[in-house]
């Protein structure tokens, strides 16, 4: 009986202490929550929230580079498309072998169609809406397309030295005056740099939101990659502010009839009703 | 290569991406390669269903055939995002209701078609370009 009562009251102890060892490990993880300064802080920063579309011709022209062109749907259009700088990406002879070894394939079309989002950088240049919210340490890109979302601290953690491989990537971001900056890191093999163009665990991706008048936004993307890139490649699109809008649901596998086979062949499933 | 054809292959090219340029934007998601951007199909019958869905609206349609009987054609359209930017709603295609639809057949003969415009039973002509509506 006190042999029983003692091994009870040590298991309590090593709970006890357990639990106090939790309380100490998430004190020194969670962040502090968000004081009404850390709320009024946000109205003083340029306000990016809303929802806003790349002005590419009505709102839908978008589409002529991501629906028109096979594969065009995981890339960033190049800056020509958008009337900026005319350089593509510039691939180094290793990257510039793989990127041939796609083109050979001859594929009629990407995963995309399949219902696979595009993912980083692709992700950030399709013809449909996204949805900024700021709230304390924090920026969230609502994407209509695919119904996805991008998650970008700006609460001072840091970038994860060895992040996992992600769609959207690890990010973080940081004021620099009226321009938000984004650095994000870490991406699935299946994202792109632009259509056919396959990236390294080495690529980066630089964002600079700025407002450039009350509802107009652009984003310069610039990518690094030491393994497929000999230079950054630079992109950049306006947006426009919709106040009347929402965001809608978007979602691809509800009623898809578009395919593209292991092989590349695009089809068309006629199989309803 | 002389100079006439090169100016006749020019002005093909050129001929061939007006003609693609003004079906307008498509989709976000796949590729136009099964349809046939160099053809148009006239499709008149009953619509049998409308799926205002995405990732695109599908129209399907009942249209006769030559030996007496009735073809169900899909035709997709855009997603109902974009359209209902545009003034388009659920009830825009109405089952029962008799359209014409032009559009781009598929490459491989099968009954679908990329979609163009559709005349109304009203005489109403809906198309899918033109800005959103804020």
């Amino acid at each position: 009986m006190e042999n029983a009562r003692r091994k009870i009251l040590g298991f309590v102890a090593i709970l006890a202490a357990a639990a106090v060892m939790h309380t100490v490990a998430f004190a020194q993880k969670a962040p502090a929550p968000p004081t009404a300064a850390d709320w009024a802080a946000l109205a003083k920063l340029p306000d990016l929230t809303g929802v806003w579309e790349a002005a590419l011709g009505g709102g839908g022209g978008g589409a002529r580079g991501a629906g028109a062109a096979p594969a065009a749907g995981r890339g960033v259009a190049p800056a020509a498309a958008r009337g900026a700088t005319p350089a593509g990406p510039q691939l180094t002879p290793e990257y510039a072998a793989k990127r041939d070894a796609l083109r050979a394939q001859a594929r009629e079309d990407n995963e995309t169609a399949n219902c696979l989002p595009p993912g980083m950088p692709g992700i950030m240049n399709q013809p449909y809406p996204m949805e900024f919210l700021l709230t304390p340490g924090k920026m969230t890109i609502v994407i209509e397309a695919y119904t996805q979302v991008r998650h970008i601290y700006t609460d001072g953690r840091k970038l994860p030295e060895d992040p996992d491989e992600k769609f959207f990537g690890t990010s973080i971001g940081h004021w620099e005056g009226d321009t938000l900056v984004v650095e994000t890191v870490g991406f699935s093999p299946l994202t792109q740099i632009a259509a056919g163009i396959p990236h390294s665990d080495s690529m980066k991706i630089l964002e600079r939101f700025r407002l450039t008048d009350p509802d107009t936004m652009t984003i310069e993307t610039t990518i690094t990659d030491p393994k497929a890139l000999t230079a950054p490649y630079t992109s950049s699109r306006t947006l426009k502010r919709h106040r009347n809008w929402t965001i809608a649901e978007y979602i691809c596998e509800e009623n898809n009839h578009n395919f593209v086979d292991p092989s590349g062949k695009a089809g068309i499933k006629l199989d309803k009703p | 290569m002389n100079l006439i054809s090169r100016r006749t292959l020019v002005l093909t090219l050129l001929t061939l991406s007006m003609i693609a340029a003004s079906v307008g934007p498509i989709a976000a998601h796949h590729s136009t390669v099964p349809f046939d951007s160099t053809k148009q199909t006239t499709l008149t019958g009953i619509v049998k269903e409308f799926d205002w869905t995405n990732p695109h609206t599908w129209i399907w349609i009942n249209v006769p055939n030559d030996k007496g009987g009735m073809d169900l054609w899909g035709v997709e359209g855009m997603s109902p995002n974009y359209l209902g930017r545009r003034g388009w709603t659920k009830n825009t295609i109405k089952p029962g209701e008799k359209i014409t639809i032009v559009g781009r057949p598929m490459k491989d003969g099968s009954k679908a078609a990329m979609f163009m415009s559709a005349t109304l039973a009203n005489g109403k002509v809906m198309t899918q370009s033109g800005q959103p509506t804020d």
